[in-house]
């Protein structure tokens, strides 16, 4: 290679380095000047927010209207009556999905396999629009029991799918044992399976009362006063989207503070059962 | 006691049994040995139904395992069974190991299960570990549970499949002084085994199997000592 010909390269290479500096030089600035700006401006709505909005609707947000169980203990309720419920249908077809009796496998692999392609919302719109359309009676039942009915059986094929996978987790011997001695293959299930199988499934458990938390925010599409619903209803009287992003921040502090204790404990309690037994 | 009848067993297309002809007698210790894969887990299996069989006779105490009336859990009832890998239940202690099936299948009260299975675990030297898991047991110990609870049905018959294999050498006399016990008190034992000195000591007949035939069977002076097929030659050539 000519002398020149390094010299021109060199050159080149020069050049091309001050460009992508001097790019680099303005990128950080735009960065730097756009997050001291939102620093700044973090702090300034800190300092200036109407807490008044929060405070004043506190119970409000809390315990829904006076005379009516609504917001954060809705939410919980509603997640907490969902998930038990859901949990006993996930056993049964949880239990029908591992069948080896086609009549029951066949429906629970139907329901599990189409509710889990659906979108939950989906779901609240069938159970709640659907049935009070086909009679008086059926039409005086209040949303929230459809409310509580479509996340059942949303959840109930998410747990259905947990507890298949759990009972799969107990070595083949258990059964082998206990079919030998002679339970029946129900006593074995009972006894044997299910409470090893159980404990297997408990962090998974743990991760879908979180999100069945989180998932009854979803009712407030159709008009059941919880927690979400009064976070909305309350920033709807709001003018300055300041103040309405503050309760949805708020909103989200306190969704975090419920669930986040949850997915914690779940952590800790997969560690001691990895170390336990086996 | 057991009487199979050309009986075949096929995984899939694999050939696994291959009309088996054999005949338990009641009291009676025999002992299965074969290489891997020779089908003798296949066998032991097969007579407390944990394989199901595809052609042939197999009839078990009086009943027939190849009719559909038979009521098979009464049958698993009568017949005691200790794995390889013990089985045990993890989540129980090991009393409640013993006297669960007790307890639900033949609704013993539970004092009384209680009481027959201290005297089961003081029979395989080991009521000291009544309450302990599973996990906190040796594997020697484990097995000596397992054979307890295999024994707490009061059963007919007791089918060992590989007792000794999953356990450290140290650990093997152990399991097989207990077992040993139970066939001097004339115990029907079908034992697939590798140990050919508890085999000389204890079998009343040995029956040596591989692809799916028994190729030899006889006393265990005849197996030792002058086995007829070459299969039989090479196969105690390399384990003894």
């Amino acid at each position: 290679m000519s002398h020149a010909r390094t010299q021109k390269l060199t050159r080149i290479i020069l050049k091309a380095a001050t460009v992508v500096i001097l790019l680099l030089l303005l990128l950080s600035e735009i960065l730097f000047s756009s997050i001291t700006l939102f620093f700044k401006s973090m702090i300034t709505v800190i300092f200036t927010y109407p807490y008044g909005v929060i405070y004043n609707n506190l119970m409000f947000f809390l315990f829904g209207l006076r005379g009516k169980i609504g917001g954060l203990t809705l939410t919980i309720l509603v997640a907490a009556v969902s998930l038990l419920l859901a949990f006993i249908a996930g056993i049964i077809f949880g239990l029908m999905r591992n069948s080896r009796r086609w009549w029951l496998s066949y429906p629970a692999i139907g329901y599990i396999e189409l509710v889990r392609s659906v979108p939950l919302i989906l779901v609240i719109f069938w159970f709640c629009f659907f049935p009070p359309g086909l009679s008086e009676t059926l039409k005086s039942v209040g949303r929230v029991y459809y409310g509580i009915f479509a996340l059942i059986a949303f959840t109930g094929a998410y747990i259905a799918e947990i507890v298949r996978a759990g009972i799969l987790s107990v070595s083949k011997g258990q059964m082998e044992a206990s079919r030998s001695s002679g339970l029946t293959h129900t006593q074995a299930m009972i006894y044997i399976i299910l409470p090893q199988a159980l404990k297997n499934m408990i962090p998974s458990l743990v991760n879908q009362f979180v999100s069945l938390i989180k998932d009854t925010s979803l009712l407030w599409f159709v008009g059941v006063m919880e927690f979400t619903s009064t976070i909305f209803a309350t920033s709807n009287r709001e003018v300055n989207t300041t103040v309405t992003m503050g309760l949805y921040f708020f909103a989200a502090v306190v969704y975090f503070l419920v669930c986040y204790p949850l997915t914690a404990s779940s952590r800790k309690l997969e560690k001691k059962l990895g170390v336990g037994e086996r | 006691m057991i009487i199979f009848k050309k009986v075949d067993k096929y995984y899939g297309s694999f050939h696994a049994l291959k009309d088996i002809n054999l005949h338990v007698k009641q009291g009676e210790v025999v002992v299965i040995c074969g290489p891997s894969g020779s089908g003798k887990s296949t066998l032991i299996r097969c007579i407390n139904e944990l394989e199901l069989i595809n052609g042939g006779e197999l009839i078990v105490d009086g009943y027939n395992l190849a009719d559909p009336r038979t009521n098979i859990n009464e049958l698993r009832a009568e017949i005691g069974m200790v794995f390889q890998q013990f089985n045990l239940y993890p989540h129980m202690s090991v009393l409640k190991n013993i006297t669960l099936a007790p307890i639900k299948v033949k609704k013993m009260k539970k004092a009384e299960a209680e009481a027959l299975g201290l005297e089961l675990l003081e029979k395989v030297r080991i009521k000291e570990q009544a309450y302990k898991y599973p996990a906190e047991l040796s594997g020697g110990q484990q097995q000596r549970v397992a054979i307890a609870r295999g024994l707490a049905m009061r059963p007919k018959i007791m089918l060992f499949d590989e007792p000794t294999s999953a356990l450290d050498p140290e650990m093997i006399s152990e399991v097989l002084n207990v077992m040993k016990d139970l066939a001097r008190e004339g115990m029907t034992m079908v034992v697939v085994s590798h140990e050919m000195g508890f085999a000389r000591e204890v079998a009343d007949r040995i029956i040596f199997m591989d692809v799916g035939l028994i190729i030899e069977r006889g006393t265990p002076e005849h197996f030792f000592t002058n086995p007829k097929d070459e299969r039989t030659k090479a196969f105690l050539n390399e384990i003894l």
